[in-house]
């Protein structure tokens, strides 16, 4: 079995209200895993659930071999973990917080003193190591976060919006970082709002309202999940050219982006349909077909939910 | 020391060494406290304003108003503002206590009969007013029997045979505090009052704190034990509070002069048991609680009875008797009682063991109750 994490009809809830619902996946070794979702779709819940650190109300998940319900602890010893909020001590220095928690995975004297400076090699955080948390940029803090989850060599890290915040070039980075540890041998789950991160991924789930609605590789997602065809119109008359639009039949969704207007038309192929009502408004406009992104799976997926 | 333990412990010092206004909360408040405490919490009564209202104006009179306020126990405020309402004085606060010499006070003590003498005290603070009745009975007593030898001694030459009057002599001498100054008594319980107060808000806001910054949540995630975390994070809180004990006997020896007659190993064992006490409830207080705030609120709503029940304030012999059993749950009790034994009457372990038995159960028992409660999960 190379599968890592194994979770079955996992389901949380707070009260009456159903967090997590009836969710299943696998994710193999050396796999990069994304959970994408809205807020409060849930993924936090259940990423905590694989933590072992919300009891799961129903359903069992298997994480590196241990249980999460019987076994927590033991899941715990496996894992590295980076919580959606910075949770590291802001009152201590790089040094002192990874000299903290790699105290508390268990390790002392001079192997944790060499993890430590592994660790900040490995991050480019070298010549931060005497600097209070609180006083690094985004970027930087999100990486000893990063590094604090890696102390102790887990087989999974389990990163929860690890780059909310943080600028776009900070955020490569950081994907970049947790690449190249999974390129090693290491199994990553991630969840996230950006799109562009979720492209990285080897396989994304996409939760809405507490429920995986569907599993795949961004390619298979974006091939298989985005009924109909789409279109991209330049003009700068977008007003009218929605107006327009609007009018037609079949048109499931029309949506402003930079400099004009993205268009989902189903039933496809319909760019006769599109170029001409578009035309009619505004004959400066200009009509391309586009490609599927991973940003349409995840409108048709919840326009499909709210049908 | 498992290494999680020590990581726990080197983190909280870093911690609380970092921030400036911990320190000073640790430190510096609690030695100022017994500072200005042990000036308040004094219950020696002297200076009881005195007002008079001498309607004999006579010799005799004079001199019962005298030495009434001779050995300053009594201070005179002057005469009575209105001799047909003594009581005005008392009511707005100008006298504590007013002497009502009736006229014909002189007559009646010369022509041998009884003569009335009044004296009103104001009981509003009981403490005060026992002591004011007390001392001006004693005094007037005095005065009484002073005026009764000479007429038994013509007595006894009319009678032509020594007439013998049986008296008793009291001669109390008071052990341990022989002045009986009231400070050296009040400030081992101020001291174990301030102690208390310092390390279990200290402790009950700390995990508050982690837990509203989420840095718990972060803990929570490593395989770290629960005992290793509670334990790590109330140690340094003990260390500092041993600290405090020091700075309050240096306290108490210059500037109250309280003896120190006991050894200093039985009083560093004491505070150490009461210090895993009041760490221990700490602890629990905050797994009953989500934020800071609600851990302070909690904090003050078992120390106010531990304060009240623990016989620094009032004796314990005079509480009624359904409350007495309630303070054996009280470590403030047993460390006063420890600190009074050690410090005053040298006493040792032996002594004490009743004590420090209930500190050894209680102390363990309760940090054993909070590592119990507290779940490594959210939620
Ligand atoms: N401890 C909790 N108690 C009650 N409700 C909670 C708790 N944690 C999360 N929820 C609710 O569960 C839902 C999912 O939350 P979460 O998993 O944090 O979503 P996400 O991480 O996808 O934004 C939200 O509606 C949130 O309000
Ligand atoms: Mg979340």
């Amino acid at each position: 079995m190379s599968d890592l994490i194994t979770v079955s009809r996992l389901c949380r809830s707070f009260g009456s209200f159903q967090a997590v619902k009836d969710v299943s996946f696998k994710v193999g070794r050396g796999e990069i895993f994304g959970y994408l979702g809205a807020n409060g779709a849930g993924k936090s819940t259940t990423i905590r659930m694989l933590c072992g650190l919300l009891q799961p109300t129903s359903g069992s998940a298997v994480v590196a071999g241990a249980d999460v319900a019987r076994d927590p602890e033991g899941v715990k010893r496996r894992i590295g973990y980076m919580s959606q909020k910075f949770s590291l001590y802001p009152d201590l220095t790089v040094f002192e917080n990874l000299d903290f928690f790699g105290g508390a995975y268990g390790l002392s004297g001079r192997a944790l003193r060499s993890r430590i400076d592994e660790v900040l090699d490995e991050l480019g955080l070298r010549d931060r190591s005497r600097s209070l948390t609180s006083s690094l940029p985004g970027g930087a803090r999100q990486r000893v976060a990063l590094a604090n989850a890696l102390l102790h060599n887990p087989d999974v890290l389990f990163l929860d919006e690890p780059t909310a915040g943080v600028d776009p070039a900070s955020r490569r980075d950081f994907i970049a970082l947790v690449r190249r540890r999974v390129a090693q041998g290491t199994t990553a789950f991630l969840t996230t709002h950006y799109m562009d991160e979720a492209e990285y991924c080897d396989r994304v789930g996409l939760m809405v309202a507490g429920c995986l609605k569907v599993l795949d590789t961004p390619s298979a997602l974006k091939a298989n999940h985005v009924p109909g065809a789409l279109f991209e119109v330049r003009t700068a008359r977008r007003g009218d050219v929605t107006a327009a639009l609007n009018a037609i039949q079949g048109l499931a969704t029309i949506q402003r982006i930079g400099a004009g207007l993205r268009v989902r038309y189903d039933p496809s192929p319909g760019r006769d349909r599109v170029a001409e009502s578009a035309l009619a408004a505004d004959p400066d406009a200009v009509v391309e077909a586009a490609e599927a992104s991973l940003d349409d799976v995840f409108r048709a997926v919840v326009d499909q939910e709210a049908q | 020391m498992s290494s999680a333990l020590y990581a726990v412990m080197r983190k909280e010092f870093r911690q609380m060494t970092r921030d400036k206004r911990m320190m000073a909360l640790l430190i510096l408040a609690p030695t100022l406290q017994l500072f200005v405490l042990g000036f308040a919490a004094n219950y020696d009564v002297d200076r009881i304003e005195t007002a008079t209202c001498d309607s004999d104006r006579t010799a005799a009179s004079r001199a019962l108003r005298q030495g009434l306020l001779a050995d300053g126990t009594f201070i005179d405020v002057g005469p009575a503002r209105d001799c047909r309402r003594p009581g005005d004085d008392i009511r707005d606060g100008r006298a504590k206590v007013v002497l009502v010499i009736p006229d014909g006070y002189a007559r009646d003590l010369a022509s041998g009969r009884t003569a009335d003498v009044q004296v009103l005290v104001d009981g509003t603070n009981p403490v005060i007013g026992r002591y004011a009745s007390s001392a001006a009975s004693t005094y007037l007593n005095l005065v009484s029997a002073r005026r009764q030898l000479p007429s038994l001694a013509a007595m006894s030459a009319a009678a032509g045979a020594e007439i013998r009057v049986p008296t008793i002599s009291v001669a109390p001498r008071v052990l341990y505090n022989p002045a009986m100054r009231s400070a050296i008594f009040m400030v081992p319980g101020v001291s174990a009052m301030v102690l208390l107060i310092v390390t279990t808000i200290a402790t009950a806001m700390g995990l508050a704190r982690e837990r509203e910054m989420g840095t718990l949540e972060q803990v929570m995630v490593t395989p770290i034990s629960r005992s290793e975390l509670l334990l790590g994070k109330v140690m340094p809180f003990v260390i500092v509070g041993l600290f405090d004990v020091l700075l309050a006997l240096v306290v108490g020896t210059w500037v109250f002069h309280v003896p120190v007659r006991g050894s200093l190993a039985v009083l560093g064992l004491g505070t150490c048991l009461y210090l895993l006490s009041t760490v221990g409830v700490g602890l629990l207080i905050s797994t009953v609680s989500r934020t800071q705030q609600q851990a302070i609120m909690g904090g003050f709503f078992v120390m106010m009875p531990a304060i009240l029940l623990s016989g620094v304030m009032t004796p314990i012999e005079n509480m009624p008797g359904w409350l007495q059993p309630v303070t054996w749950l009280n470590p403030v009790r047993f460390f006063v009682e420890i600190l009074r034994g050690v410090l005053l009457k040298g006493a040792g372990v032996v002594d004490l063991w009743i004590p420090f038995v209930a500190l050894a159960a209680f102390g363990p028992a309760v940090v054993a109750l909070a590592v119990g409660r507290f779940r490594k999960r959210l939620a």
